[in-house]
């Protein structure tokens, strides 16, 4: 039997309080997500969605429960540095704040600055470099300095960053939260891009309601526990749920539930104006 | 109740050297008092140096900003008072918390106001109640807090002055909704309970169409737009020729207009949307049945 790309099976995290204290973050977690997905994370501060990330990336272990990319036990505390390492090319992760992420004065530098730690001969660098600025659109910035760019800018070349390692998984931990809407745009077009054209299996953890409707599956973390698991439309039909966890549903889905409040029929569910659009519209028989 | 009006007012930075950049070109705007505005621009469009220029960090290089009928760089040497009066929360204030308790850090502004201890304490009371802080937490350090809590903090630290005019800089980027929905009923309560002047900078269209009474849009250093909530909001063809966004709302009726349907552009709430399709929904299934 093929195992998915990513399985999670009862992961528990803690963090420890001034006092020593035990403070769970995330409480006995598991699922599966296969290869090529794209998966969208929400939760409210403090639901534990960066945790998850960090314990998906390696940056954190769990305190009990398994890991396993490829099937590959990631929680196994005997792996050699090599192995670890290799890991962590497979998953990649983008940070939140654009100007904490770059470290070179070029931004060529900067892109190539993870192959180049793996070891990657540097005729293949520069490859990979080239075809990672291009994928994100920033080809004509790469003699440029890095803190001279846009938000939007600077992210893109993060992800090139990523990119260049060659990763089959990128996780974006609110990578978008302090851009500007072109900006978010920007980063957004990149992502669906390498979901789509690349097949990179994208999660991506975010407060944006919007960004989570364009994802194929919404995992919606509450308390340390998933609370919902489904296809962007069935997730935000749970209104009332979903704003008792202290999120929200996008404005049309909004408007859906409203109208059927007031005893309109309307069949379907959507989280997006255009499956919006023509859930009203097929009501009045314009469709 | 204060009032700033901003008069032909040009704004270069790094003026003389090859960066040179024109971040304000001949703005003239007044921000009416007691109500809020808010402020809408992309990156670049000069509305951080707008909100700068109000209270005094930077100077205009042409033309004048005057607070209640004075230009406040009349008397360059009195230029705090100004910052005393017109009060601005920046990006990301928390980034700018230092002390060691919470209560220390609120105190921080009317302690350099020269406020006696008792003054102060009452400020700081007043300022934690206004954003949802319990009082058993000012003694806690600031850094045990949560994202939210923090901001909470910032703001605080700023309304503890109690300024005329409350600017504040993205103060829900980066919270969740919950998050960004307490930090904006608590300015609107704010402003209702002091009637203090209140301008809002921010990208969300929606907050702005929620909360704000007026709204300026800035465009390449300029004025682009200038008016009530309903006279911007409704003018969805020019906010998208500045390449702004228009809230979800608005895009779902120009879509149901493309199919057909009778609406118009100009419907940006829920509220808005619905007094305009429900009735014509329930015809619809009026129609059914007969």
């Amino acid at each position: 039997m093929d195992l998915p790309f990513i399985k999670v099976e009862n992961i528990s995290y803690s963090y420890r309080d001034e006092d020593g204290a035990a403070i769970p973050v995330i409480r006995d977690l598991s699922l599966e997500i296969e290869k090529g997905e794209f998966v969208a994370v929400l939760g409210h501060n403090g639901s534990g969605k960066s945790t998850f990330a960090k314990l998906l990336n390696m940056i954190l272990t769990p305190k009990s429960g398994k890991i396993y990319i490829d099937g590959k036990d990631i929680t196994d505390e005997n792996m050699s540095e090599e192995e670890v390492f290799s890991l962590r090319r497979r998953v990649g992760m983008v940070f939140q704040n654009p100007d904490n992420q770059l470290v070179a004065t070029v931004v060529e530098d900067d892109v190539a600055f993870g192959p180049e730690n793996l070891g990657v001969p540097s005729a293949e660098i520069r490859k990979r470099v080239d075809d990672a600025l291009a994928t994100v659109g920033m080809s004509k910035y790469a003699k440029h300095e890095p803190h001279r760019l846009s938000g939007g800018q600077k992210q893109r070349v993060a992800i090139a960053g990523i990119i260049a390692m060659l990763p089959e998984c990128i996780i974006f931990d609110e990578s978008t939260a302090m851009l500007d809407p072109i900006g978010r745009k920007e980063v957004l077009a990149t992502v669906k891009k390498l979901n789509s054209e690349m097949g990179i299996t994208v999660i991506m953890i975010t407060h944006y309601m919007d960004e989570a409707a364009m994802a194929k599956r919404v995992i919606v973390l509450n308390d340390g526990r998933i609370a919902l698991d489904g296809a962007p439309a069935e997730v935000f039909e749970r209104e009332e749920e979903l704003r008792s966890y202290g999120l929200d549903v996008p404005q049309c889905t909004s408007l859906i539930h409203e109208l059927r409040r007031c005893g309109v029929r309307l069949d379907g569910s959507c989280s997006t104006p255009e499956e919006c659009a023509s859930l009203i519209a097929r009501a009045l028989g314009k469709e | 109740m204060s009032e700033i009006t901003i008069e032909k007012v040009s704004f270069y930075h790094g003026k003389g050297t090859p960066y040179e950049l024109k971040a304000l070109d001949d703005v003239s705007l007044r921000i009416h008092s007691g109500i809020i505005t808010g402020i809408i621009g992309h990156t670049g469009s000069g509305k951080s140096t707008l909100v700068e220029l109000f209270n005094g960090i930077l100077k205009p290089e042409e033309g004048r900003v005057i607070l209640d009928g004075e230009d406040i760089w009349a008397k360059p040497k009195e230029i705090r008072k100004v910052r005393f009066k017109v009060g601005l929360v920046m990006q990301y204030p928390e980034s700018q918390l230092f002390e060691e308790t919470i209560r220390q850090d609120i105190s921080f502004g009317p302690k350099n106001m020269g406020l006696s201890q008792e003054e102060i304490e009452e400020r700081v009371l007043e300022a934690a109640s206004f954003v949802g802080l319990d009082e058993a937490l000012l003694s806690k350090s600031p850094f045990d807090l949560s994202g939210g809590q923090k901001r909470r903090v910032a703001i605080a630290g700023v309304i503890a002055m109690r300024p005329d005019v409350l600017i504040l800089d993205e103060p829900a980027a980066g919270l969740d909704p919950s998050g960004r929905e307490a930090i904006f009923s608590n300015i609107v309560d704010y402003k209702n309970k002091t009637g203090s002047t209140v301008v809002i900078v921010s990208h969300s269209m929606e907050d702005m169409a929620k909360y704000c009474d007026r709204i300026v849009v800035m465009s390449g250093g300029r004025v682009f737009m200038d008016g009530s909530r309903d006279e911007v909001f409704e003018d969805t063809e020019r906010l998208r020729s500045a390449g702004l966004d228009i809230p979800q709302i608005t895009s779902l009726m120009l879509l149901l207009r493309e199919k057909g349907i009778d609406v118009d552009g100009g419907i940006y709430t829920i509220e808005g949307a619905m007094s305009r399709l429900l009735p014509l929904l329930e015809n619809r299934s009026k129609g059914d049945i007969q």
